[in-house]
């Protein structure tokens, strides 16, 4: 087998790995506030908003083969431009990993470890988190094929386990939602999806790339299906009124377990525990990512020197929001127009300007 | 290099272990029922907090204390407060992880906005299982959960086991925390069970009415066990009615109920009640039999009509005298009929006590027993 390569199978759990992380546990409440009980939507057109651009990705990687989308980028743009898109991008990854590391501490605070200051819970992660990120992607998709189980099993669990309790009717009305609503809506449930760029990376490292967009498309249906799952549960279990209360629902309605028997009971401790390794396997391809377009800025052989000098930047960036409101209104935010630029316009962009660039050469 | 590692590998024994700030589970403080009362004095400590709690001395086989459970109360601002306030008198602190019931007093259920810090600061908080049970009692708490210690046996607390054992029968109907939340978010009333005290002990019979978080009425057993009739609840309870002079007794194993709601005019609601179950006693002679298809269905009849008149009666009293929809109208019209539901929603509280209700009720006696 060569180096660095990665399976189709792999590149399956990588994506959706990457993509299901701390976005699960807040999303049932986001796209009921936007609209109640039509979330599923907003859940359902959310996902597919990444399937052309995954297909451009496709068409981008089969223009130039054996390339990186940052080779293919400083091919096609002018140095200056490329190095633009690379900072942008940059931005973006940083951003991420400061803002998914900072809900995850949150999170951690509020129900696990009440006594430990978040900079602990942050500066244990970040450093764990490093150590996979000065890995090359071969390992990182490694670790996802281990931990794509657990994330499978989660909603299946949830389901299972809320069965007896769940009340279906909290479904309906269907099909009552407001027109205009449905752009905040499908915007907020997209930002769930982040991290589908992670296929800029390793698409173009597959063993077998006629089969990657199929792999890939399917991960996206497999993260859509979780995301469904999970919202309806937490919907039919609460309804819609205390389904928008709640921050994040997706937790607690673990603690709404109540079967038979004692040992079934207040299960957020374990599953919070389990919800770590998900959590860490999305940080690391983003922390990898971040070293990478470093790599590619400064020209350098390996991304592994830069890691050690992102941990201080990525855990000001998680530290700067003072509470967990400016988190999610301000923070999130910013965050969403970033992803938007970095994951439509600049793929886009640089699929056009290619497109036409080897039209040209062709005539 | 290699005694260095050693020893910062020995070292990292003492400090990594985990372990330096554990707490045993004997010097922990497992709050099992908190009950809130009105605490009428002006100032902020508006409350009257009790905490129950039992005493992990005096549990399992070596006990080595004889009570078993501690009661302490203090005026605060708010329940969780009160912890802060009684630490000043017990030497552990409290975990509230395994609450598991919440007794509201008669005279703070008169006060919305009290009731509603109450619930937003257990909803909010992020230990407490959301699964404890919301008891309302009449008269004061404190009486409640002294009258329960005498009868201590359970870790839990006696009222937990007490309301959790019995979730089907028909005298009363549990609610959980959530349950309150969402029933009160579709339609704004809900019944919670009541407990009462007489000389040193308590029971848990009947319900208390709530529409938006404030105290309407209380429901006595009948009413209750009309209610859950309507709503479909009841799976272990004895119906008794009177069949030609003798007294018949039957036990309801199974309930369901059926709504139906008609939009062509008014808003007609028609409810089916299904009752499934046994016979439980009737009467020992030589021609008293019940092995026989004509006294069966003259029993059913005779039990269809009694529950008939126990529904209606309490149906009649929601909706007139309340107006308080805990029959789950509202709710079936903003799930099934959300267009019309949209328009007359603000207004619901005055259309509710004018909608037609019809009422069909099927007992069905499926068993007899052994003897005929």
């Amino acid at each position: 087998m060569e180096k660095n390569r990665i399976s189709n199978q792999q590149l399956k759990a990588l994506l959706v790995t990457t993509v299901i992380g701390i976005g699960i546990l807040s999303l049932p409440s986001e796209v009921a506030v936007a609209l109640n009980n039509d979330g599923w939507i907003a859940i359902l057109i959310g996902g597919l908003i990444p399937v052309p651009f995954i297909m451009i990705m496709d068409r981008l990687f089969k223009m130039y083969p054996k390339k990186s989308y940052f080779q293919i980028t400083k091919e096609v743009m002018s140095p200056f431009v490329a190095y633009i898109f690379f900072i942008v991008f940059f931005i973006y990854t940083i951003v991420v990993i400061g803002y998914i590391h900072r809900v995850f501490a949150e999170v951690i605070k509020a129900y696990l470890l009440e006594n430990t200051p978040i900079k602990v819970i942050l500066i244990t992660m970040l450093v764990a988190v490093s150590y996979a990120a000065r890995s090359r992607l071969e390992v990182l998709a490694r670790v996802a094929v281990m931990i794509y189980p657990i994330i499978l099993g989660f909603p299946i669990f949830l389901l299972v386990v809320n069965l007896p309790n769940l009340d279906y009717t909290n479904i309906l009305p269907i099909f009552q939602l407001d027109i205009k609503q449905i752009p905040n809506g499908i915007f907020t449930a997209y930002s769930a999806y982040l991290g589908f760029e992670i296929t800029t990376l390793a698409f173009n490292i597959t063993e077998d790339n006629t089969k990657s967009v199929k792999y890939t498309l399917r991960g996206l249906f497999t993260v859509i299906g979780v995301y469904l799952i999970v919202f309806f549960v937490t919907l039919s279990q609460y309804g819609v009124f205390q389904l928008k209360r709640g921050i994040w629902p997706s937790i607690d309605v673990i603690k709404e377990v109540d079967l038979p028997g004692y040992f079934v009971e207040n299960l957020d401790g374990i599953v919070l525990a389990i919800w770590v390794l998900v959590v860490y396997s999305s940080l690391g391809p983003f922390f990898h990512t971040s070293g990478i377009i470093l790599k590619e800025i400064f020209n350098t052989k390996t991304h592994e020197v830069f890691i050690p000098f992102l941990i201080p930047i990525t855990f000001v960036i998680s530290i700067i929001p003072d509470n967990l409101v400016v988190v999610t209104k301000v923070m999130a935010r910013i965050l969403e127009y970033l992803a938007f630029i970095v994951s439509i316009i600049l793929p886009v962009v640089i699929f056009i300007v290619a497109y036409i660039k080897k039209r040209r050469v062709k005539t | 290099m290699k005694k260095k590692i050693i020893i910062v590998g020995l070292l990292s024994l003492i400090f990594l272990s985990g372990c330096w700030d554990k707490v045993e589970i004997d010097q922990r403080i497992f709050v099992s029922t908190i009950g809130v009362d009105l605490h009428e004095e002006s100032g902020m400590k508006k409350y009257m907090v009790t905490y129950e709690y039992p005493n992990i001395n005096a549990i399992g086989k070596n006990a080595t204390e004889d009570q078993k459970v501690y009661v302490h109360s203090t005026p605060a601002s708010s329940i969780f407060q009160a912890g802060r306030e009684l630490s000043t008198q017990i030497p552990f602190p409290f975990y509230y992880k395994h609450l598991k019931v919440l007794i509201l007093g008669e005279k703070l259920l008169n006060e919305e906005k009290m009731v509603r810090q109450v619930i937003d600061e257990l909803n909010r908080d992020t230990k407490v299982n959301k699964n404890i049970q919301i008891l309302a009692a009449e008269g004061k708490v404190s009486d409640i959960i002294n009258a329960n210690v005498i009868r201590a046996q359970t870790t839990d607390g006696v009222l937990y086991s007490n309301v959790k054992n019995n979730r089907t029968s028909g005298k009363y109907t549990v609610q959980t925390l959530t349950g309150l939340i969402s029933t009160l978010d579709f339609a704004g009333a809900t019944v919670i069970p009541k407990v009462t005290v007489e000389g040193d002990r308590y029971s848990v019979s009947g319900g208390c009415l709530l529409k938006n978080y404030k105290h309407v009425a209380w429901l006595d057993e009948k009413e209750n066990r009309g209610l859950s009739f309507v709503r479909g609840q009841v799976e272990n309870e004895t119906l008794d009615a009177f069949y030609k002079g003798d007294i018949i007794s039957f036990t309801v194993i199974q309930s369901s109920s059926n709504k139906e709601v008609n939009l062509d005019k008014e808003i007609d609601v028609t409810f089916s009640v299904r009752l499934e179950g046994y016979l439980q006693g009737y009467i020992i002679g030589k021609d008293k039999t019940a092995f026989d298809m004509k006294v069966i269905e003259e029993m059913e009849k005779v039990l269809e009509e009694d529950v008939k008149k126990e529904i209606q009666s309490i149906i009649k009293k929601i909706q007139k005298t309340y107006k308080a929809d805990v029959i789950g109208i509202g709710e079936h019209l903003s799930k099934f009929e959300p267009k019309k539901w949209r328009e007359i929603k603000d207004d619901w509280d005055n259309i509710f006590p004018d909608i037609n209700i019809d009422l069909s009720v099927d007992v069905k006696i499926r068993r007899i027993g052994l003897t005929k």
